[in-house]
């Protein structure tokens, strides 16, 4: 056997088992030691390798972005069956984990929905002689703050009859008056949150000259369209999606209050 | 006598200025920007920590090595910087020592090397927050500097005051809460996104990925989508006193799977691309939204 074929031996069969014609050659030829020599390295050395690693995900994000950009790929067409069995999707419904999470939602919403639909015309309305109940009164804006909802006008009977009915709460059948909309935004809100300014007066800066002029410029946009949401609402009761940015706007409002506070913005 | 006295004064004077002047160049010159940089060794994926509460630029970008690098600069005089490791969690922090009068008076400067992997919680006051080349999930916040992402995957959180947003290739899921900063979410290839903001404008212009939630609420800017014919999607955009501009309608087609049939007005629209398999939920109380075919 020459070296020629010892090597074709190799690459057809492998190093392990040599047939006997290619070991008594590897015994006496000594340049086909070194290549077995060094073949046995290089199979051992690779399996010591560790197992192949999945690239990060936005590597293919990039990877795809750059091909489109180059126009090398074009967007795919949208696959044909991804519609699921109608079994398949019901069990998914029925998962624990979905069933508990619907739970807490559900329980979250319902605690949302008695938070926002609180009567607010118990104290608004009430005539002086009418007994306030404490906590009420802590929740009711002053009358001197401008941004403060403005008592709400009669509202003509057939909607009051109608508005009463649909309380769960049988206290509120007494009352005469429909709250606007927009006016139970600021039940549950307490009313350091609705005029936080009040205690945002100082100054002083301890941090960033910057970021204390960003944030009081966008608690003056929060301010801005918290009065404009409310002035839609008056118009525009019904709309519910003004109702949910004016709600938003409040929730605004409030962390940024407590990111001033928090950064020690408002010390004297 | 008198004109001898006069003569004393002003060479008093002139010596004090000139001392004041001394005291002044040698204070400037005393307190020059200090440079740090320290390497923290970490094992698997470490999660790095970054409070600054004074001005500045937070820049992070990804290696190979399985190190930290946090190289900062400041002024030792104005701003403390606290760096402690404890496992794989690296805690930063920049404080002020002096009250600043002057926009970036007192600031801090950091340029962080991070393994590919790796979670991040940032936070600055003004000046750029940039992310490249991370995995990892990132909390970033900011109240007037803007935050700019790169090639970055994960849960991405971005909360600011003032600063806007630019993602660009990103992967994952995207939550971004403003009052005044706008987002861009270029190239992505998002399964989820959130983001919302009182004034600032918003743009996605990425993949739509199958099952994916996509949602868009300005209150006062406008909100700007650009999706591919090939894209699987139900679009429903509402706005309360401005106005959807539907620049794509040869595209959409009305819903077929919804309770949403007949849903076509001035502002408000509901539509589908494809099968409708993403969900796009886009509103506005008074700005303008925008449909779009991407060219």
């Amino acid at each position: 056997m020459q070296c020629k074929d010892f090597e074709a031996v190799l690459e057809q069969e492998g190093l392990d088992p040599l047939p006997l014609a290619a070991r008594s050659h590897l015994g006496e030829c000594s340049a086909c030691q070194n290549l077995f020599a060094d073949l046995s390295v290089i199979i051992s050395s690779a399996k010591t390798l560790p197992a192949e690693v999945d690239p990060p995900e936005r590597l293919w994000v990039s990877l795809r972005a750059q091909m489109a950009g180059e126009g090398l790929i074009k967007q795919r067409a949208p696959a044909p069956t991804e519609k699921a069995a109608w079994w398949q999707a019901l069990s998914t419904v029925f998962r624990p984990r979905v069933l508990a999470t619907a739970g807490v939602g559900l329980a979250l919403a319902f605690a949302a929905f008695l938070t926002i639909h609180r009567n607010p015309v118990i104290v608004k309305n009430a005539t002086p002689a009418t007994p306030v109940a404490p906590a009420q009164t802590a929740v009711e804006p002053t009358a001197t703050q401008p941004s403060s909802p403005a008592p709400v006008a009669p509202a003509p009977a057939p909607q009051v009859t109608a508005h009463v009915k649909s309380r769960s709460n049988p206290a509120a059948g007494t009352q005469d008056f429909k709250p606007s909309p927009s006016d139970n935004v600021y039940d549950g809100i307490p009313v350091t949150v609705q005029h936080p300014e009040q205690n945002l007066a100082g100054p002083s800066i301890r941090g960033s000259v910057e970021a204390d002029a960003s944030l009081r410029e966008n608690l003056r946009v929060i301010n801005e369209v918290i009065a404009e949401c409310q002035k839609h609402l008056k118009k525009h009761p019904d709309d519910a999606l003004a109702r949910e940015y004016l709600a938003s706007a409040y929730q605004q409002k409030a962390q940024l209050v407590a990111a001033i506070l928090d950064s020690g913005r408002s010390e004297q | 006598m008198i004109p001898h006295l006069e003569i004393n004064d002003r060479t008093v004077l002139s010596a004090v200025g000139t001392a004041i002047l001394f005291c002044a160049a040698a204070s400037a010159v005393a307190a020059p920007p200090e440079h740090k940089e320290q390497h923290f060794a970490v094992k698997g994926r470490p999660t790095v920590v970054l409070q600054n509460i004074v001005d500045g630029r937070i820049e992070v970008k990804s290696s190979k090595n399985a190190e930290v690098v946090v190289v900062s600069t400041s002024s030792p005089e104005k701003v403390a910087i606290d760096l402690e490791q404890v496992g794989d969690r690296i805690d930063i922090s920049a404080t002020g020592l002096v009250n600043s009068t002057q926009p970036h008076e007192v600031e801090a400067n950091f340029i962080l090397t991070v393994p590919e992997e790796t979670e991040l919680q940032l936070k600055t006051q003004t000046g750029l927050i940039y992310v490249e080349q991370v995995n990892g999930d990132m909390q970033l916040e900011s109240v007037a500097g803007d935050v700019n992402l790169k090639e970055v995957s994960g849960y991405i959180i971005v909360k600011t005051t003032g600063g806007s947003l630019k993602c660009t290739q990103c992967a994952g899921k995207l939550d971004f809460a403003s009052i005044g900063g706008g987002a861009q979410v270029l190239q992505s290839s998002l399964s989820r996104i959130n983001l919302m903001t009182t004034t600032g404008n918003l743009l996605y212009d990425g993949e739509f990925v199958r099952t994916g939630i996509y949602t868009m609420k300005s209150t006062r800017g406008s909100v700007e989508v650009r999706f591919s014919p090939t894209d699987s999607l139900d679009v429903d955009a509402r706005s309360s006193t401005g106005t959807v501009d539907n620049q794509a309608a040869e595209f959409l087609r009305p819903d077929a799977h919804g309770p949403h049939h007949s849903r076509s007005r001035g502002n408000s629209f509901f539509g589908t691309v494809g099968q409708g398999l993403a969900k796009v939920e886009l509103s506005s109380y008074s700005g303008t939204i925008r449909i779009l075919k991407r060219p």
